[in-house]
């Protein structure tokens, strides 16, 4: 079945939009025996994927990362707090992952989707168990003061791939973060240090300078489908409402598997389709760790 | 007036969505409609219903927010919103619908009212929803003897007083008039119609930008 013609035989292309409606599964399985999906693009290719960094001029680091039509907005925004006791020289990230009712119809207000927070879950699990950040750096004072950061993950768009704009929204946030100065006062409180203070000696510096977070292994996700012995990369909304099992793969940028997630789905996978889906990641991984390394040394040239 | 920028069809997913932001304050809207009633006990026979729900996010304001929505003062902005939007939508041409419109302010630094009615605007021109007029709104206030227009956070937290208007420039009326702190008679008649002339010159560019999007679309469409 070919795509309509552009020039317009509007005819055709309403019987095609109502063939779509009526009939997903056979409008799709027609495309997939000729290896293409219908918006072109072969089984194993990704959509168009593009991070912008400092979307949010107000946090502490922020990260706008658009897969296709799914978008997601990440801000850190930093708070000084005391450590807990376990851990006195470490400091916290708290991730939280929201989908307002802008990026999709069947999100209500009151009625939160289901898969909030099945995404914030696996974003939290992801980045604790990748062991990306290391929360010592956000120690400011052992035993005393530390960093907080809050990582909110907003998702603007919802069009399928929810896990993998997320993840990489947070990693381009977190790669962005620019621990700001701070200074301990007299009565042993931490005070940001702002830009006049620099000639004042009562306060002694507890960061000289803005400094980044070192960030080693960063993971990068790959969800694929699995319909019969065909394996779509990064699913659009409508291939994940007509066939329903996804992997999810998690690795890092040295292709260590930091995750693998298939939370059940009609399709079972044997070895092979787990491991076709592992050779995807891989070369994801390669493609988003060049597209981040841009939009990082884009940055610094300002 | 502090810089405008505006976008139309930003969210893929909407019928209609569009980003505006003054300055500093950027807001996202999203219109979903008209569609099936989702509540049926509230489905109106002779006209669309009009819901509306304002939310900020979590890093849009300088602290970090606890709670971006069901607060009184997110509850009250999406009721006036709401009402500002239902005065100037033609339900009576989409009875048995619903149209949602969802407002997220994405960083706030004053005006976040009026930006998310201009936004609100946008979004419903984009999803082709038959409206009465544009509704543009502005804000203004008056600090140290003087009017000033489009007040940010820190005029806006100044103390002085804060009107908001909302205006529909074709019809040359006021629907949307919220006043807080005191301020004389006369000088409120001034203040007032900085805040119109603010609210027509958002107009014109809101046109600009619609007329600009409509030439894509036929240029696209091949006409």
């Amino acid at each position: 079945m070919g795509l309509p013609d552009a020039s317009g035989d509007l005819s055709s292309e309403v019987e095609v939009h109502a063939f779509r409606r009526l009939f997903p599964l056979r409008f799709y399985e027609r495309h997939l025996s000729e290896s293409i999906r219908p918006d072109g693009r072969p089984l194993g290719r990704a959509r168009d994927t593009t991070i912008a960094l400092g979307a949010v001029a107000s946090a502490d680091g922020s990260a706008l990362a658009k897969i296709g039509s799914t978008t997601m907005l990440a801000a850190i925004k930093m708070e000084v707090m005391t450590p807990s006791m376990e851990s006195p020289d470490e400091g916290c990230l708290a991730i939280d992952f929201h989908m307002p009712p802008i990026c999709s119809p069947i999100v209500r207000p009151g009625r939160p989707a289901e898969a909030a927070p099945v995404v914030s879950k696996q974003l939290s699990d992801t980045i604790s168990s990748s062991v990306m950040a290391d929360l010592k750096e956000l120690s400011l004072v052992s035993g005393k003061a530390a960093w907080m950061a809050y990582l909110d993950i907003y998702c603007l768009d919802a069009d399928g791939a929810l896990f993998d704009a997320a993840l990489l929204s947070a990693v381009a946030a977190l790669s962005h973060l620019q621990i700001p100065a701070v200074s301990l006062n007299e009565d042993g409180r931490v005070v940001v240090v702002s830009e006049e203070d620099e000639g004042k000696p009562e306060k002694e510096p507890v960061n000289r300078e803005k400094r980044k977070l070192t960030l080693k292994s960063i993971p990068f996700s790959l969800t694929c489908i699995l319909h019969k012995n065909y394996i779509l990369a990064d699913p659009t909304a409508e291939e994940e409402s007509i066939m329903e099992t996804l992997v999810t793969v998690v690795l890092d940028s040295s292709s260590q598997l930091i995750s693998l997630y298939k939370p059940g789905g009609p399709v079972l996978a044997n070895t092979s389709a787990i491991q076709d889906s592992i050779a995807l990641t891989r070369q994801r991984v390669r493609e988003l760790q060049k597209i981040l390394d841009e939009a990082n040394s884009g940055m610094e040239v300002d | 007036m502090r810089q405008i920028r505006a976008e139309i069809g930003a969210v893929a997913k909407a019928d209609g969505s569009a980003v505006f932001e003054m300055g500093n304050t950027k807001v996202i809207a999203a219109v979903y409609g008209p569609r099936e009633v989702q509540n049926r006990s509230q489905q109106m026979n002779d006209k669309a219903l009009v819901r509306c729900e304002y939310s900020m996010a979590n890093f849009s304001t300088g602290d970090r927010m606890r709670k971006p929505k069901g607060d009184r003062r997110s509850t009250e902005i999406s009721l006036v919103i709401r009402q500002t939007m239902e005065a100037c939508i033609l339900t009576h041409l989409m009875p048995r619908s619903q149209i949602d419109i969802f407002v997220q302010v994405l960083q706030a630094d004053g005006g976040t009212r009026s930006a998310c009615i201009n936004a609100a605007t946008l979004a419903l021109a984009d999803a082709g929803i038959p409206l009465r007029d544009l509704v543009t709104s502005c804000s203004s206030g008056y600090l140290n003897s003087t009017p000033l227009l489009d007040l940010n956070y820190v005029e806006d937290s100044a103390g002085g007083p804060d009107v908001t208007v909302g205006f529909l420039p074709k019809l040359d009326k006021v629907t949307l008039l919220q006043m807080d702190s005191k301020l004389p008679i006369d000088i409120f008649e001034n203040v007032m119609q900085l805040a119109i002339e603010g609210c027509k010159a958002v107009a014109n560019y809101i046109r600009e930008i619609l007329l600009e999007n409509t030439k894509q679309l036929e240029y696209r469409r091949g006409l």
